[in-house]
């Protein structure tokens, strides 16, 4: 009875194998899966040097001072001899103000990335790594910040320090320090509990050396990632606040003042306003697309509690 | 309960801190308070006898609790702009930041959580896909440059809406909106992301099986536990149209508690951004405490019995 | 249906799949993972539903409640009738009437089974009065009822209890207590015992058997477990791949199994009286329901396979000694 047997069975242990085969993902679909991504990363990417390099050689290819201003030829739309992008109320050259505007926004944009990300290091870990008094302490403050507008804090900031770029580095700074400490101490409180810290622990390593050498890789990348996504809320409320007015000052052009500006001429030349609000659109557009596409290659499980839908 | 109480507690604390902090920053900037009072060719005695008519060369503490006295006692004292009365700077703007406030609140919730049900139930069709790709722009799109545009369009273009002003129900439109976009976008996408969560767990097999119809099925059991992450982040939602209320109002003209604080700030109008910072911290924070009872009642894991 | 005459002769059978075939289909495959299934539930046994996970011994039980998670699993073809309709054609209201009254089913994790935001009592009233013309009142005095029959200390505080503030045993109790509060002719138990602690399974299987005494009602456990099959069923019906390979008398099942799996099953059983026997695994692995073998579902792990095993499906067949089983080759059992 069983001499028909192993061939049957080799036959369908080879008809199986097959069918696994095919059935497994192949890496052509896999990798069409992660070009998609990539392209969002792409197109950010390239969006963003575009509008980086229009920042950074805008002004210097131009060579125009974006407070000369020329009566005889204001409001002028863009196309028109000598000015690419038109002139606004006051006859200045709208494209070099777009340029330094985007600059303004940049670096605002950096400033706050760079004051939040080190304090939210910082406040994170320690508040994680140590527990505690200090973790309460810590949280306790990271909370109350966390819970505020941004745009009132800022306001506030403006009420005690005088209208400027300062202020609004401050303020945006310090509300999303408070976002990144958040999910900074999260990660260090699960990785505490991992083996190679719980190792190197045992094996007598001070605190403050666990924390460099083991914690701070590991969480370097969850946090540049969050940090990229904050770029684009401190570019909106930098423009949102220069444009109530409580940001840049005049003479610096500023994207959202020139918004503010160009408003009171829609009747006469719309692109006064036009175009820095599309630039705005683009800049966040740009920095929110390199965001999401970081953050899909390093750490899809951000993704929710970046947009502050799924917390808790 | 307890959870409650110490919420309030925290609440409480957080007030003051923040009420001293407030104190402090303004007393930074009291040198413009001294400027705006006296002409710019006032000599240093002048200046001087500002300053003490002010009581800004008391101890510090002096003047916290001498400021925090009168409010208490309701003299809330001029502005020294235009010398309005603040407490009535309060009644008139408060009223008409409350029907800013409300309407963005009914638009963020009360539009934001049916749209989300909307798309998750008919989950890949044409309505979720249009209801999420308003979400997505929603959130992409600045709300002063949303402003501008809807101002274009509306009081430019077609005319049917005024581009300003206050604070009939035709006024109210385009601010309500704008200041209630981004709120609602994110409404929206929570709701629609909590929906299709609860509708995939155990519990919902269970109901069915108890023979409940899908109407109670869906829109009692999914619904209130989908109800739970949003009224957690309901106190966000709420701050943020606090927030939102500041450019907004001062876009549209909207006579509001947010244009006086950036008209006050950009005025150096000491008393009068002192108060109106209090105010609104005072509204942030209690519309912080306000969701997170919401949230111990809708979530009865927090309880403890 | 036919093929139970000689298990069951007495009575009509309370509700009788027939030829049930079950499948899942997503946008790049689709295939059966209830492949032909007949099955009778008699009035007033236990009849135990037996086979590995991933079987489709749960997805059967879900068609019988018409509660597939659709899509991506649906029937596909076949008829469950009960009191003389057919399940599987009913309107929604209807088979809603149903559920619950006539036909109930309790569910493996009740932690995740009851809502988490609503109290115990809530869920039961609401349940009652989606069948019957009650107040409020009556309709909690009637579930506090129900919870101290299943033994709940304390039942009338409890409704106002929430699911996270009882234990695992009490909360699969409350789950009893729901499914059984409008006295239904049969309960469904999908693994109602899997995921509570030991000392807990014992205690709910005993209250389990004991309201199906009590209330004459015919109950379908699903289970991994043949200690509960032994200790429970009247009668067992044994499952691989999709469909029923055996079903027996539970006596003659552990005495006589026929079938090669089921031989293997309790082969594959650790025995206490026996000194220092291995355990014996039965070889091979489950075949995926995406690419079943021509012959029979069993043939790649089946120690006694022939050729026609390989190319022919056998029928699930009563032998000369009223066996029910689906095998070309029995081999006597040697446990």
């Amino acid at each position: 009875m069983a001499d028909g047997t192993p061939t049957h069975l080799e036959a369908w242990n080879l008809q199986l194998a097959e069918f696994e085969e095919s059935s497994r993902v192949g890496p052509a679909r896999a990798a069409l899966g992660r070009m998609r991504r990539n392209k969002l990363l792409l197109l950010g990417t390239a969006l963003g040097l575009i509008v980086l390099g229009a920042g950074v050689l805008g002004p210097i290819i131009s060579g125009a001072d974006p407070a000369f201003q020329s009566f005889a030829s204001t409001l002028l739309p863009p196309g028109s001899e000598g000015y690419l992008l038109g002139t606004d109320h006051l006859g200045r050259d709208m494209a070099v103000r777009v340029f330094i505007g985007i600059r303004v926004s940049l670096m605002v944009a950096a400033g706050v990335t760079l004051l939040s990300l080190v304090l939210g290091l910082v406040l994170g870990m320690f508040g994680g790594f140590l527990g505690g008094w200090a973790d309460r302490t810590i949280r306790g403050a990271v909370d109350f910040v966390w819970g505020f507008p941004l745009i009132l804090v800022a306001v506030l900031f403006a009420g005690g320090l005088g209208e400027g770029l300062f202020p609004v580095i401050l303020a945006v700074g310090l509300v999303n320090t408070a976002a990144i400490a958040r999910v900074v101490r999260g990660e260090v409180l699960s990785l505490s509990e991992r083996e190679f810290v719980e190792a190197a622990r045992a094996g007598g390593l001070s605190t403050a050396r666990i924390m460099w050498r083991h914690l701070f890789p590991n969480i370097l990348a969850p946090a540049l990632v969050l940090a990229s996504y904050y770029v684009a809320v401190a570019i909106i409320a930098e423009a949102a606040l220069s444009f109530i007015g409580l940001g840049a000052q005049p003479p610096t052009p500023s994207l959202g003042g020139m918004v503010s500006d160009g408003r009171n001429f829609l009747q006469q030349n719309h692109w006064g306003a036009t175009i820095p609000g599309i630039t705005i659109v683009l800049l966040v557009l740009a920095v929110s697309l390199i965001g999401d596409g970081l953050r899909d290659v390093f750490d899809p499980r951000l993704r929710h509690e970046a947009k502050g839908v799924d917390e808790e | 309960m307890k959870r409650v109480l110490a919420r309030t507690v925290y609440m409480v604390i957080v007030l003051v801190l923040s009420s001293i902090a407030v104190f402090y920053a303004i007393r930074l900037s009291g040198g413009d308070a001294v400027a705006a009072r006296v002409p710019a060719s006032a000599s240093a005695e002048e200046r001087e006898a500002v300053r003490e008519q002010l009581g800004l060369n008391d101890p510090f503490h002096e003047q916290y609790f001498d400021y925090m006295g009168r409010l208490f006692t309701g003299d809330l004292g001029n502005s020294l702009t235009n010398n309005a009365d603040i407490g009535k700077l309060l009644t008139d703007h408060g009223r008409n930041s409350l029907i800013l406030g409300v309407a963005a609140f009914v638009l963020v919730f009360g539009v934001g959580i049916p749209l989300g049900m909307l798309a998750s139930l008919r989950r890949n069709s044409w309505w979720d896909g249009g209801i999420m790709t308003f979400s997505v722009a929603g959130m992409a799109v600045p709300n002063f440059w949303l402003a501008l545009l809807a101002v274009w369009l509306f009081a430019s273009v077609l005319g049917w809406l005024p581009s300003a002003g206050c604070c009939g129900p035709k006024q109210l439109v385009l601010p309500a909106v704008v200041l209630a976009m981004e709120g609602m976008a994110l409404t929206v996408r929570m709701t629609r992301s909590a929906m299709l969560e609860n509708l995939n767990q155990d519990f919902v097999r269970t109901l069915r099986s108890g023979g409940l119809s899908e109407s109670k099925v869906i829109g009692r059991h999914v619904f209130r536990n989908a109800l739970v992450p949003i009224v957690s982040l309901a106190g966000l939602r709420i701050g943020q149209i606090v927030g939102y209320a500041l450019v907004v109002e001062t876009i549209f003209g909207w006579p509001g508690l947010g244009q006086v604080l950036v008209n006050a700030v950009l005025r150096r109008d000491y008393p009068v951004a002192q108060f109106f910072s209090l105010v609104l911290i005072t509204i942030v924070l209690l519309s912080n405490w306000l969701a997170d009872v919401g949230y111990t009642v809708v979530n009865p894991r927090l309880r403890r019995t | 249906m036919t093929e139970n005459g000689v298990n069951r002769p007495v009575t009509a059978p309370l509700l009788s799949i027939d030829g049930l075939r079950t499948m899942v289909s997503s946008r790049r495959e689709s295939f059966d993972v209830v492949r032909g299934l007949s099955l009778d539930i008699y009035p007033n046994e236990v009849l135990c539903l037996v086979g590995e996970s991933g079987c489709g011994k749960s997805i059967t039980a879900l068609s019988i409640m018409r509660l597939l998670p659709t899509p991506p699993v649906r029937v596909r073809e076949g008829e469950i009738r009960f009191r003389g309709e057919d399940l599987l054609s009913l309107s929604g209201k209807r088979m809603r009437n149903i559920r619950a009254d006539s036909i109930s089913m309790i569910f493996q994790d009740p932690l995740t089974s009851l809502d988490p935001v609503f109290t115990v009592g809530d869920v039961i009233v609401e349940v009652i009065r989606a069948h019957r013309d009650m107040s409020k009142e009556e309709a909690r005095s009637l579930a506090g009822d129900a919870l101290a029959k299943v033994g709940l200390p304390d039942p009338i505080s409890q409704l106002d209890s929430y699911p996270h503030q009882l234990s695992g045993g009490m909360r699969q109790r409350v789950m009893i207590a729901m499914a059984l509060v409008l006295d239904p002719d049969i309960l469904i138990a999908d693994e109602p015992t899997t995921a509570l602690d030991v000392t807990v399974q014992a205690q709910i299987l005993d209250q389990l058997v004991k309201e199906q005494r009590e209330r004459h009602m015919a109950m379908l456990l699903i289970t991994h477990d043949l200690a509960v099959v032994a200790a429970v069923a009247d009668r067992v019906a044994v499952m691989y791949a999709g469909e029923i390979v055996e079903q027996a008398p539970v006596d003659e099942l552990f005495e006589d199994p026929r079938h090669p799996y089921t031989q293997g099953l309790l082969r594959a059983l650790p025995k206490v009286s026996t000194t220092r026997r291995r355990l014996d695994p039965i070889p091979g692995l489950v075949p995926s329901l995406q690419m079943m073998p021509p012959g029979c579902a069993f043939a790649p792990r089946c120690p006694h396979a022939l050729d026609r095993c390989w190319t022919e499906q056998p029928e699930l067949a009563t032998d000369r000694d009223g066996r029910v089983f689906r095998c070309f080759n029995p081999q006597p059992f040697a446990g």
